[in-house]
């Protein structure tokens, strides 16, 4: 599955994938990668940018922990991204619910 | 490991690279973006080499995935965006209600110097009076039963002018209290946005009131001899302890060392 299929729900994969608990970007990754087992085909770099920009809207905190000899960047879902989290889904299940009728009904 | 005479040939220390000179951000969110893909790129590499790939490969592979190094930095600015970043916006609102309030608040100054200014000198010092002609029989009628004491129509005009000016200078004072208050709740909730660049331009714009008040006073002087004079002086005077105000708070938060500069 390409990228290109991900614009616009980037942000929406990034919440999910932090809703099991906090990790780092890497972890992140590494989260979406399981879930869509090998699916998503995703430039790991702009992973950074949304995680930021999350942040910066008040979705995500981040904290600084040691790891490995690593000062890493651990994210974390705020309540207000847990809210955001349950809004995408909600949207989520209306589209593809109306994208999926109207593909099957072309084929029936 | 690299070592510095193989940094040039290896695909992580050229990603890094780019991804810095890349960066547009503040010095703090360039350290921080590259740290984070530092790091990420040795988890990826680690990862690969424990699945079987050699060292040169694990490497090329891991920057393979990350993409473009320009999609890996920050845009202060998304592409194709015509919304402020919340960041810009909220300084924004800050500077906006900080200026417009300290100009409610000192307005209200400058009807409280302009009631002392009539309190010596009268009603005269504050306000003028309408061209004859320009009022009807009505409208002296009402002056006059606002202020029964006067003499005469012209001198009811001119205390209901006077008036005029002090209520709308009170109420000015009271809105510009109550959007330094919002601006004090508003900081308290964004904390890390730096306030010197706002406070700097507010000085420059009371400054500016300051000239353009004083020399409309200057003008009011001598064209009219004084007649509402007041006016103009208790503004310039409001406008004058402002742009002193405002300049010290730059001042100060310029003084400060650099990373302490945030409110």
């Amino acid at each position: 599955m390409k990228g290109d299929l991900l614009r616009g729900h980037l942000d929406a994969l990034l919440l999910a994938a932090l809703a099991t608990g906090p990790t780092h970007g890497y972890g992140v990754i590494g989260r979406m990668r399981h879930t869509s087992d090998g699916e998503l085909e995703l430039a790991e770099g702009t992973v950074y940018p949304a995680l930021h920009r999350l942040e910066q809207d008040g979705l995500l905190s981040c904290t600084a922990e040691l790891s490995q000899g690593r000062r890493r960047r651990v994210y974390a879902l705020t309540e207000d991204g847990e809210r955001a989290l349950a809004q995408h889904r909600a949207e989520w299940h209306r589209f593809s619910s109306v994208v999926t009728r109207m593909l099957m009904a072309a084929t029936a | 490991m690299i070592t510095p005479d193989r940094a040039g040939d290896d695909p992580v220390e050229a990603y890094l690279d780019a991804v810095l000179s890349n960066s547009p951000g503040t010095p703090r969110q360039v350290r921080r973006t590259l740290a984070e893909v530092e790091a990420h790129l040795a988890d990826s590499v680690r990862d690969l080499q424990a699945g079987g790939l050699p060292p040169a490969e694990a490497r090329a592979e891991a920057v393979r995935r990350m993409g473009a190094p320009v999609a890996a930095v920050d845009r202060p600015w998304p592409a194709g965006s015509l919304r402020l970043p919340r960041p810009v916006r909220r300084r924004l609102v800050l500077a906006m209600l900080q200026i417009g309030g300290l100009a409610g608040l000192f307005l209200g100054v400058a009807g409280a110097i302009a009631a002392a200014i009539q309190a010596i000198w009268g009603s005269t010092a504050i306000a003028t009076a309408f061209p004859p002609g320009s009022y009807s029989q009505a409208d002296c009628r009402r002056w006059l039963a606002a202020y029964p004491h006067s003499h005469g129509c012209v001198a009811a005009m001119i205390s209901d002018h006077a008036f005029d000016f002090q209520r709308n200078a009170a109420a000015a004072g009271v809105l510009g209290v109550l959007l330094l208050l919002a601006r004090h709740w508003l900081r308290r909730r964004w904390p890390g946005l730096p306030t010197a660049t706002e406070s700097l331009v507010g000085a420059g714009l009371a400054a500016l009131c300051t000239l353009v008040f004083a020399a409309t006073g200057f003008d009011a002087a001598t064209v009219t001899r004084g007649q509402g004079v007041g006016q103009p002086v208790s503004l310039a005077l409001a406008a004058g302890c402002a742009a002193v105000l405002l300049a010290g708070a730059a001042r100060r938060s310029a003084g400060r060392p650099f990373w302490s500069r945030r409110a």
